[in-house]
């Protein structure tokens, strides 16, 4: 009814015919009405910006390789909602009680997207301690992956692991409830910004410090008390224990977790307990959180396991690679050894022996002994000691050929049974017995591309491989953790000892260097995983001074002055968010959130009932609102508010309804002039618009023309009359400093929408193109080619058939105006544009025109 | 005349911090660190807008909006809030309050923000007088 009215106020007008006079008191209410109205309608128009500023950030993160943690998820979301609900009140308040039915479907929406981003917890309960030999591979859901994958070893292939038992994620989450923790370690997460060093590192001192000085449950400390003396009962007499993590996560083939977590070795039985509350806290380690933030892991997603295991007198200790961890191709199993417990080899911080057996034959084919200083043995009573070798045991191979083929044979039945490369932690006996003490899928590194070799001398070389590719960087030394604060972004990281706990600066590492260490580490296996090239055991590397700018070159193991970009990899991380959990619940809420079905107003279906997903949501309230303004100055017979045909020399019709500010004075006749106007960004478009004379429509080939008229036979939308009349022709709503253009040229149907105030935040641009004469494809390659257009000038860019929309936010006014010229000058040159698309030859031609016009266009003043 | 804010929330450092950068910003700020803090200066003092922290001991925001919007309709609420919460931050809206802002929240943001609340009242105040001076009475609930 209101349209109807709408048109005949126009023909009124039109025909010089005016309605009754209205009071000074009717005259200021309504006055006051619309300015309310106008107030309602900016404000929704505010928050449709800011939606699909929130729209745009999570699509992008989740089709994007940046990572991102559920904060990023749950903020956005939340904020989409807020903004979305705000939308919904404005357009009530514009048109009250028509839309009601937005609020329930809004209600609806907001109720499944909440159980996407908190799902409920699954129940952790079950018991809270147990014995390693009744563990199998699927019990990884109470135990972690690490002590489920040990239990199989024991329990399924007859192996030798040592006695212990599981304190498990049930008694975790005992711990955290029986001391009132969940909610305080989730307000610490998420009000802390883990991607700058200093807030990362305070988060975990506070939380690590939350669980280490928590009060151990009755039941779990008398559960634990039992299975210490199971075990001395099993091993005959008291017995040291390694206490390990064994998190949900670790050790799987999708995330390694290597040594991002405490150990412990040789715990007296008296302090088994105290060491697990450490243990369990350092699931807050710096590097284990950096590391589940690049992962996509979700804090409950890596529920905290603890394994308790005698200790093995080892006389010699290692790694198993089943094959070379930087070629997967090398399928020769690879055997780290030292003298004593493997500490020295997963600590990846000294040299070791290294033999290569042929997994056929099972024979030793390659053996690089090193010269080893030290071993690590069993101090009596508790902890571990340090050993120094005479020299002829130093350079005496660690272990027999015979020994590295039964270490080798037995990787590679785990290899089988697992069904996926292992990397192997194994210790000898002194009765030559072998004790697997860790068994988990091994990570390879990306095989570097193809490139060209840096010329020069470099600084340093040597060294072994441990992450292959090319990166440069500033170097900075870390020694200490007031170094690792202050390591900047795309830093090449120079450190001595390849410490676990340096996994936290890999995130924004461009390179690490190490003076000591080798392939085996817990720190290489987190740098192949990252994608982070890496070259360890390089000696000194004095020549590298801090600041100054190097290019790691780990494949050619050498590091060299000075920065070399065209040999240089991407240093952009492998994308290591790809199906992991945070991912997956991001695209859950974005199915709730982004596709967009109510597409055409004119439809039966463009109703609040049948919304679908916040983004319908929007659309609907955006296109009602706009609806309602113009209806206004009519509705209510002021002319004061009704749309002014503009007076100007462009052969369309175009009208302009003035918000408020928009006009350089009242307008009482039905025209405006352009030097009326006092809307900048209307003003700025229309700069666009005039700047160059459109030649006309295009020269077009006879399958053009025939795309025409075979799609005038079959496309409704090209004949039937639009209902809407600010759809007929070329509305404008302006303001000074905003903008809604709803425009038809043709079979052309464009929206453009701006806010350009010195309010930088708030201001947005939105350019809608849509239609044509031609075929689908040919319309489509029209959308397509817009996008390529404006790409280069910052808009965020999205083509969906014959659709091309182009969002600009958060930019100064010259910018957004200077982006509104180019905008209003593809309006006029890109009608028609569709029939030629199937043409390459045209393409080409149009484009380069286009883009020059473009740069004119841009340094073109206004006529005075 | 400058806008009247009554910032609450009970951490004092952010409290102090936050009023003295607003202050900066031409803002009137008086402060409390509670909800019932709060009424209390609401009853002595005429406040344009209100900034609430969601969770606070005692009455916290959710419920503190309820008394403030039932007492005093025109003043506007900006809800400020530690950490997201799509349940709250909605239910928190459809109390009447203007927005729901996370924390941290750029100054800039704030500020415009408090402005465009300022802005509601002023419109929704005109209107009830323009109202009394037709003849009509209309307690409307504004959109927020």
């Amino acid at each position: 009814m209101n349209l109807v009215r709408f048109i005949g106020e126009c023909v009124k007008r039109l025909s010089g015919r005016k309605g009754p006079e209205l009071s000074p008191e009717e005259a200021e209410r309504l006055t006051n009405l619309f300015t309310e109205r106008y107030h309602s309608f900016r404000t929704l128009l505010a928050a449709n910006g800011r939606a699909l500023e929130n729209m745009a950030r999570m699509e992008q993160a989740h089709g994007g390789t940046r990572p991102y943690g559920m904060n990023f998820v749950v903020s956005n979301a939340t904020s989409l909602a807020v903004r979305v609900f705000r939308m919904i009140r404005h357009l009530d308040a514009l048109a009250p009680g028509s839309y009601v039915e937005l609020f329930g479907r809004f209600d609806a929406i907001r109720t499944e997207l909440e159980a996407v981003l908190d799902p409920p917890r699954l129940p952790c309960d079950g018991p809270l301690v147990l014995p390693l030999a009744s563990i199998r591979r699927n019990d990884s859901g109470v135990v972690g992956s690490k002590m489920a994958n040990l239990g199989e070893i024991a329990g399924a292939l007859d192996l030798r692991v040592p006695a212990g038992f599981v304190i498990t994620a049930a008694a975790y989450n005992r711990l955290l409830d029986h001391n009132e923790l969940r909610p305080e370690i989730h307000r610490r997460i998420v009000s802390a910004e883990i991607q700058r060093s200093d807030s990362l590192f305070a988060l975990s001192s506070q939380l690590q410090q939350l669980i280490a000085s928590a009060t151990i449950p009755p039941d779990v400390e008398e559960a634990v008390r039992s299975a210490l003396a199971d075990v001395a009962d099993r091993v005959g007499g008291a017995t040291g224990f390694a206490v390990r993590s064994s998190a949900f996560g670790e050790d799987t083939v999708e995330t390694s977790f290597a040594g991002l977590y405490e150990s412990e070795l040789n715990v007296h039985p008296d302090n088994v307990l105290e060491t697990y509350l450490e243990i369990a806290a350092s699931k807050y380690t710096p590097q284990a959180m950096v590391y589940r933030y690049q992962r996509g892991l979700r804090n409950e997603d890596t529920e905290m396991a603890v394994g308790c295991m005698a200790m093995i007198p080892a006389v010699a200790g290692g790694v198993a690679y089943t094959s070379d961890p930087q070629d997967p191709d090398d399928r020769r199993v690879h055997v780290s050894a030292a003298v004593g417990l493997p500490k020295t080899v997963v600590d990846g911080r000294f040299e070791t022996d290294l033999f290569v057996v042929d997994r056929h034959r099972l024979d030793v084919v390659d053996r690089r002994v090193a010269r080893k200083t030290f071993a690590f043995d069993l101090r009596p009573g508790e902890g571990i000691t340090r050993r120094e070798l005479p020299p002829e045991v130093a350079s005496r191979a660690a272990l027999t050929d015979e020994q590295s083929a039964m270490i080798a044979d037995v990787a590679l039945r785990l290899e089988t049974h697992f069904g996926h490369p292992q990397d192997v932690e194994w210790a000898l006996t002194d009765g030559g017995e072998l004790v697997i003490l860790q068994a988990r899928p091994m990570h390879h590194a990306a095989l570097s591309p193809a490139r060209p070799s840096i010329a020069g001398d470099p600084l340093v070389t040597g060294g072994v491989c441990v992450s292959p590719g090319v990166a440069g960087g500033p170097v900075r030394w870390v020694r200490s953790d007031r170094e690792a604060l202050m390591v900047p972004d795309g830093a090449v990281l120079v450190i001595e000892h390849p410490d676990p706990r340096w996994a936290a600066l890999l995130d924004r590492a461009a390179a690490v260097v190490s003076e000591h260490g080798g392939i085996a580490g817990h720190l290489a296996t987190v740098a192949r995983e990252f994608g982070v090239p890496a070259l360890f055991g390089v000696g000194s590397l004095e020549a590298l001074q801090r600041g100054a700018a190097v290019t790691v070159d780990a494949d050619g193991l050498a590091v060299h002055a000075g920065r070399h970009p065209d040999v240089e990899q991407s240093h952009a991380h492998r994308s290591l968010m790809e199906g992991s959990p945070i991912q997956t619940i991001l695209g859950a809420a974005l199915s709730h959130i982004s596709p967009l079905s109510l597409t055409n107003p004119e439809s039966p279906d463009f109703h609040p009932t049948k919304v679908r997903s916040l983004h319908d949501i929007t659309r609907f309230c955006h296109e009602k609102a706009v609806t309602e303004m113009f209806s206004f100055g009519t509705d209510n017979s002021f002319p004061r508010y009704a749309a002014k045909q503009l007076h100007h020399n462009v052969p369309m019709q175009w009208w302009v309804l003035n918000l408020d500010d928009g006009f350089c004075e009242e307008i009482t006749g039905k025209y405006v002039k352009l030097d009326q106007l006092a809307c900048e960004p209307m003003l700025a478009l229309w700069d666009g618009m005039v700047a160059i004379p459109w030649d006309g429509p295009p020269a077009m080939s006879g399958s053009g023309f025939a795309s025409v008229l075979f799609e005038a036979t079959r496309n409704p939308a090209l004949s039937t009359p639009f209902k809407k009349p600010y759809a007929q022709r070329n509305y404008f709503m302006v303001s000074a400093n905003f903008m809604n253009l709803q425009s038809r040229f043709g079979f052309h149907f464009s929206t453009v929408e701006t806010l350009a105030s010195d309010r930088d935040d708030e201001n947005y641009l939105i350019f809608s193109l849509k239609g044509g004469a031609a075929d689908e494809e040919r319309r489509a390659g029209r959308a397509r080619f817009i996008a390529d257009l404006l790409d280069p000038h910052g808009f965020h860019l999205k083509v969906i058939e014959d659709t091309v929309t182009a969002r600009i936010w958060a930019m100064p006014q010259e910018e957004i105006l200077s982006r509104l010229k180019i905008v209003g000058y593809l309006l006029m040159h890109t009608r028609q544009l569709d029939m030629v698309m199937g043409d390459p030859a045209s393409v080409k031609h149009y484009r380069a025109k286009l883009e020059r016009d473009i740069v004119s266009v841009l340094a073109s003043e206004r006529p005075q | 005349m400058p806008i009247k804010v009554l910032l609450v929330d009970d951490e004092t450092s952010f409290v102090e911090t936050l009023a003295k950068r607003l202050t900066i910003r031409n803002l009137d700020v008086v402060t409390a660190g509670s909800a019932d803090e709060a009424f209390t200066q609401l009853a002595r003092t005429a406040v344009d807008v209100v900034l609430l922290d969601v969770k606070m001991p005692g009455t916290d925001g959710l419920t503190a909006i309820k008394t403030i919007k039932r007492r005093y309709p025109l003043v506007e609420v900006i809800l400020l809030s530690g950490h997201a919460n799509l349940e709250a931050s909605v239910g928190g809206m459809a109390l009447g309050a203007f927005d729901y802002l996370l924390k941290p929240v750029r100054l800039e943001e704030l500020v415009y923000k408090i402005e465009d609340a300022y802005k509601r009242k002023s419109i929704q105040e005109e209107k009830i007088r323009t109202l009394r001076e037709v003849g009509v009475s209309s307690p409307a609930e504004p959109a927020s």
